[in-house]
């Protein structure tokens, strides 16, 4: 029989469908069985939250785009007080963009029986390219959108134009030496406020680009604003527009977007697109986390298998394709499951915010589900398949001999390849090496961390010295048996725990920063140029309509000339931060082009870029006096002047001093009304540039330069319907400048809504996740402390005495885990915050507290919960494997 | 069918050099039943693992059916054990995940055979579980466990059967029924049997018993009252007769 016998050895029949189908049907009985559930769901979890989050930033982001791409009625906006070349538009549609064009200026019209001035605008015919220009047929009524302006002989104007004028719809108006009809009622523009002063002189007078010749009011000389507006669906197409743009006019002209129109609406869409990536970064992290403890033990309870399966006369090529196999299988089913899910998670997501998602969402790309896939397929290339595979070591001699098992792979083998794969795919997700950094420093420092402490207590053998009941003897020396697991564990649950106190205290601080900055009762009228002897009667005037309205700051141009006797010496690079204007400043301007570049004499024509803006900001400065320090305002040096005011002091924003190289007790030297004032540095101030309320650089001690006539400014909540009290207003006080920001607060409010209402969302996605982690985190150990309890219930243990053991063992690695969850939470919040999400960072106190109570209460109630069927079934069960 | 030559089998401890085997040189027949015996640590399990390949020898070599298990590397072993060898283990070994039916299933399974059902089902009838089939090991006594391997081994078509004290973990009465059983399919399946025991009865219904002491051979004997040659006043040898 040997001849025939030897090749028959040699030859092995089992065909790779044979072993295909071997794997699906141990998929089956596993799942069956409950024993590969977990993976699945973890995968699962891991695609569907992925997704999830793609598809919802995906969409969110175009539509905040979309939305506040209608503040700017366009895509990108091209400003200038000059006609700008029309080369540049006709180029622009040559590459496929629509264009647009408007032009802002101020002028009096005149009605039969009034006349009034106005801010007027003249669109093209293809205004606006975003959003819509909301009209009516009658004053104060609900309007229509339209995606047009005025026809030629035409004009739109707002309802208090109309009450002033003494005319109706219907009627002429004369815009220099033009009558024109006035067609419609002007409810809303979308882009309103981005004219400057222009825009904010009086009521809008909107009319046809092509009657601007017939007023001849527009010469040169005049304060003008000419935009071209562009609009195009493709990023790309614009980015190449804007740098055809900047090579052919070398700066002269450039595109803005509205992030660089509205400060508000870019700090907060930055916030919440850092946030939204943040938190799927912690999605994929804890999806991967519990991929990795379910792939382990689900290896683990597979070594019998694989040493059964080999001496049935399996090889390991053949153990490596069935269980290759199995990952593959799963990795479609959970691709699959998780796609679909992540539709559904982002669909009710949707449906969840469709009160605040005011904009009708553009599709999603196909990029959110490769993303989702290529997690799946990550994390069971690092997870799972090193501990799967190694299986195939496992000795065949093993069903003689238990206590043998794989040894080839170092235990801690497949987490190494875990964390690479999550370095890996949290970099390749989120593209950005500092979000990155934070994340794998803070997770590896809590790993070193526990490493240390592992090893000082695997070497310390002394006892704890716990002389209390026997359920603490039990529990430490349960504890101290499995110290290596219960690290293991610590370290779990501590990542978990961490990236779940980060995303709550970062989403809790972000909302409370945005309600901050603009609260539901902030001031939308800003009144200038107001004199003393009005107040009084702006006041009441005020009052008697039943107006909030807020303290009058006095206002006063003034410019520094010199600091210790010196000329000032302004560092020339441009910090953005001090070079922040806030509505205040664009007071002193007619147009806020000129605020930097021609506002004042000194910065010539010849003058260019940055120099010129450098100069521009050393020049002038709104200032004015105050007892009390802003409501927003801090000290960051230096002291407030208290109740004994002496006057002769200053104090000065804290970036625009350390621009002006300005230290707490200098000389400051300022020109104010052609006189020199001389005051002493006693603060620096910290200001919120985006909180939409009067803001200064520069503040002096009441009683320094109240002689030399400032006018006042201040500010109201005006409703809606309020509105056409400012007619009374104007009539009232005719010198007094209003302008009117309640559309601009509404657009950035509900823009803020919106992604308040995401990051929400996104926190309660991934803090399931984290749940699932803990779950199987938990579930990792549960068989060897099953098998551990019966054996301590046969040798007579209570039943109370294991569980009482239970809680302390898992109260104390709560307690542990907790504790370093907040050090390593706050320790990357404090980098998150200051160099992410340009917030203060502040130790969140009562974190200190809450953080290892949590953990503390959350581990001891999933442990004891899922081991409590220890103590409820029969030893002899769980020594049958019955569990 | 089995050549066992000079087989030597040593482990690295933390003592030192440990050797478990030692020279062991031993034939077995075609269709023979043997028994090996001695004290527990004797070495036992080691030799039945060493012949059935489940581990690799330090010096000295196994025949298995013309195969040199020396030549051969892990992978080689496999696919020889799947064709030629079966098991049953004190322990049972059953997948704890499977039903009964699905552990007997298994080995034919890999065998690509598309009727592993029918096959199994008429396995689990013959050892009197044809009831019990959907019930999982952790549902079944440990008699019912044992039964269900040993259906298990004899679904392989193995020609060589190795037991690790196949009632180890039983009582004597339930031990008895699957000795009974174990002998039984032996008989009809015509395999050659190799069991390790240290239990007398069951080494008495061997045709052959060798005994093992520290890693060595120190009697190997027919045992008279079974096998092809029938004669009655053949003496079992007493443990103590040989003596180290
Ligand atoms: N891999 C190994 N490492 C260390 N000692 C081993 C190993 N394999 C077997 N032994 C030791 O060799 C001796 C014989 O083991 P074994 O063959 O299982 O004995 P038996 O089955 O006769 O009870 C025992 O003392 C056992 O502890
Ligand atoms: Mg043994």
């Amino acid at each position: 029989m040997s001849e025939s016998g030897h090749s028959a050895v040699l030859h092995d029949n089992k065909s790779l469908r044979t072993l295909f189908g071997l794997a699906l049907r141990l998929l089956w009985r596993d799942w069956r069985g409950g024993e590969i559930r977990l993976l699945l769901l973890s995968l699962i979890m891991a695609v569907t939250s992925v997704t999830g989050i793609a598809l919802f930033t995906d969409r969110l982001e175009k539509a905040l785009l979309l939305e506040s791409a209608n503040m700017l009625a366009a895509d990108r906006v091209l400003r200038s007080s000059q006609v700008p070349p029309e080369e540049i538009l006709l180029e622009a549609e040559s590459r496929g963009l629509r264009t647009a064009r408007t032009l802002s200026f101020t002028s009096m019209a005149f009605s039969d029986s009034g006349n009034m001035l106005v801010a007027a605008k003249a669109v093209s015919n293809t205004y606006p390219l975003r959003g819509e220009v909301i009209i009516a047929d009658a004053a104060f009524i609900r309007g229509t959108p339209v995606q047009n302006g005025p026809s030629t002989g035409e004009v739109w104007l707002e309802s208090r134009a109309l009450s002033a004028l003494s005319i109706e719809v219907g009627d002429s108006v004369y815009v220099g030496e033009a009558e024109l009809t006035v067609s419609k009622i002007i409810i809303a523009e979308p882009d309103r406020q981005q004219g400057g002063m222009l825009d904010n002189a009086g009521p809008r007078l909107m009319l046809s680009m092509e009657d601007v010749a017939l007023t001849n009011v527009v010469q040169v000389g005049s304060r003008v604003s000419y935009r071209y507006l562009f609009a195009n669906d493709d990023i790309e197409t614009l980015d190449s527009f804007n740098q055809w743009l900047r090579d052919e006019y070398e700066n002269e002209y450039y595109l803005r977007d509205v992030r660089d129109e509205s400060e508000e609406v870019s700090d907060a869409l930055n916030k919440a697109e850092s946030f939204l990536l943040l938190g799927s970064l912690f999605a994929v992290l804890l999806a991967g986390v519990a991929i990795a403890l379910t792939a382990k033990r689900y290896s683990e309870r597979h070594y019998d298998y694989v040493a059964i399966l080999k001496t049935f006369g399996c090889t390991s090529a053949q153990i490596g394709i069935i269980y290759l196999s199995i990952q593959v299988v799963l990795a479609l089913i959970s691709i699959i499951i998780g796609c679909v899910l992540g539709w559904l998670v982002h669909q009710g997501i949707l449906q969840l915010l469709q009160t605040v998602i005011l904009v009708s969402l553009p599709p999603a790309g196909y990029q959110p589900y490769v993303i989702g896939s290529l997690t799946a397929v990550i994390c069971l290339l690092s997870f799972a398949l090193p501990p799967l595979l190694a299986l195939r070591e496992t000795p065949p001699l093993r069903v003689l001999r238990k206590d043998l098992s794989q040894q080839k792979f170092g235990a801690n083998v497949p987490y190494l390849f875990g964390m690479f794969g999550t370095v890996f795919l949290i970099l390749w997700y989120s593209q950005d090496l500092m979000l990155t950094t934070v994340l794998v420093g803070s997770v590896a420092a809590i790993a070193l961390f526990l490493s240390v402490v592992s090893y000082a207590l695997l070497r310390s053998s002394g006892s704890v010295g716990m002389k209390a009941g026997s359920a603490w003897k039990l529990a430490m020396t349960a504890a101290r048996r499995r110290r290596k697991q219960n690290v293991l564990q610590v370290m779990v649950f501590s990542i978990t725990i961490m990236s779940l106190l980060i995303l709550t205290l970062l989403r809790t601080d972000l909302i409370d920063d945005w309600q901050a900055q603009l609260p539901e009762d902030t001031p939308n009228h800003f009144m200038m140029n107001i004199t003393q002897s009005q107040i009084a009667g702006i006041e009441s005037f005020f009052e008697e309509n039943g107006i909030v309205s807020n303290a009058f700051y006095p206002l006063i141009s003034a410019r520094v000339i010199a600091v210790n006797g010196d000329e000032p010496d302004p560092q020339e690079d441009l910090d953005t931060d001090a070079n922040r204007s806030s509505i205040t400043e664009g007071a002193q301007a007619d147009d806020d082009e000129s605020e930097d570049q021609s506002g004042d004499q000194e910065s010539s024509a010849g003058e260019s870029g940055e120099q010129g803006q450098v100069r521009g900001r050393l020049s002038r400065r709104q200032v004015t006096w105050a007892d009390e320090l802003p409501a927003d305002n801090r000290v960051t040096e230096g002291s407030w002047w208290d109740e004994n005011i002496e006057a002769g002091y200053v104090s000065i924003e804290d970036e625009y001093a350390s621009w002006l190289g300005i230290e707490i007790g200098d000389s400051v030297e300022f020109e104010i009304n052609q006189q020199t004032v001389s005051a002493e540095v006693s603060s620096f101030r910290s200001v919120r540039w985006d909180n939409m309320q009067p803001n200064f650089f520069i503040i002096f001690s009441p009683g320094t330069i109240d002689y030399l006539g400032a006018t006042f400014l201040s500010t109201a909540l005006m409703e809606r319907e309020q509105k056409i009290l400012l007619n009374d207003l104007v009539r009232l006080f005719p010198t007094m400048v209003i302008i009117e920001v309640d559309a601009l607060i509404e657009q950035i409010q509900n823009i803020i809504a919106q992604v308040t209402s995401a990051i929400e969302l996104i926190s309660v996605l991934v803090l399931v996740c984290g749940a699932l982690v803990l779950l199987s985190c938990v579930n990792a150990t549960l068989d060897e402390r099953f098998h551990e309890n019966a054996i301590l219930r046969t040798l007579g243990a209570g039943k109370k005495l294991i569980l009482t053991s239970l809680l302390i063992e898992f109260s104390m690695i709560g307690m542990v885990a907790g504790i370093i969850a907040t050090i390593g939470a706050e320790g990357s919040l404090y980098y998150l915050q200051e160099q992410v999400f340009e917030q203060d960072f502040n130790f969140h106190y009562w974190v200190w507290v809450a953080g290892p109570l949590i953990g503390m209460v959350v581990i001891a109630g999933l442990g004891v919960n899922s081991t409590r069927k220890v103590v409820s079934i029969s030893p002899l069960n769980v020594l049958r494997r019955v569990v | 069918m089995i050549q066992i030559e000079q087989l030597t089998k040593s482990v690295d401890t933390s003592e030192g050099v440990l050797t478990i085997l030692k020279s062991v040189s031993l034939n077995i027949e075609t269709a023979e039943t043997v028994a090996i015996v001695g004290a527990s640590g004797s070495g036992k399990s080691t030799l039945l693992g060493l012949m059935a390949g489940l581990d690799s020898a330090s010096s000295g070599d196994v025949i298995l059916n013309g195969h040199s298990l020396a030549k051969m590397d892990e992978e080689q072993r496999a696919i020889l054990r799947g064709q030629m060898v079966g098991f049953v283990f004190q322990s049972f070994q059953l997948l704890p995940s499977l039903t009964a039916l699905e552990n007997v299933m298994l080995p034919i399974e890999l065998k690509g055979d598309p009727e592993a059902s029918t096959k199994a089902r008429r396995l689990l009838a013959r050892v009197g579980l044809e009831e019990r089939w959907h019930h999982y090991p952790s549902q079944l006594s440990g008699g019912e466990q044992q039964r269900v391997a040993i259906a298990r081994a004899f679904a392989t078509e193995a020609c060589i059967l190795f037991a690790d004290e196949p009632t180890g973990n039983l009582d004597t009465a339930t031990g008895d029924k699957i000795v009974e059983l174990l002998f039984e399919l032996n008989r009809e399946f015509s395999t050659t049997l190799v069991l390790v025991t240290h239990d007398e009865r069951l080494a008495k219904k061997c045709g052959r018993i060798v005994k093992l002491v520290a890693g060595e051979i120190v009697s190997d004997e027919k045992n008279l009252a079974v096998g092809t040659t029938v004669d009655t006043t053949g003496t079992t040898p007493k443990e103590d007769a040989v003596s180290v």
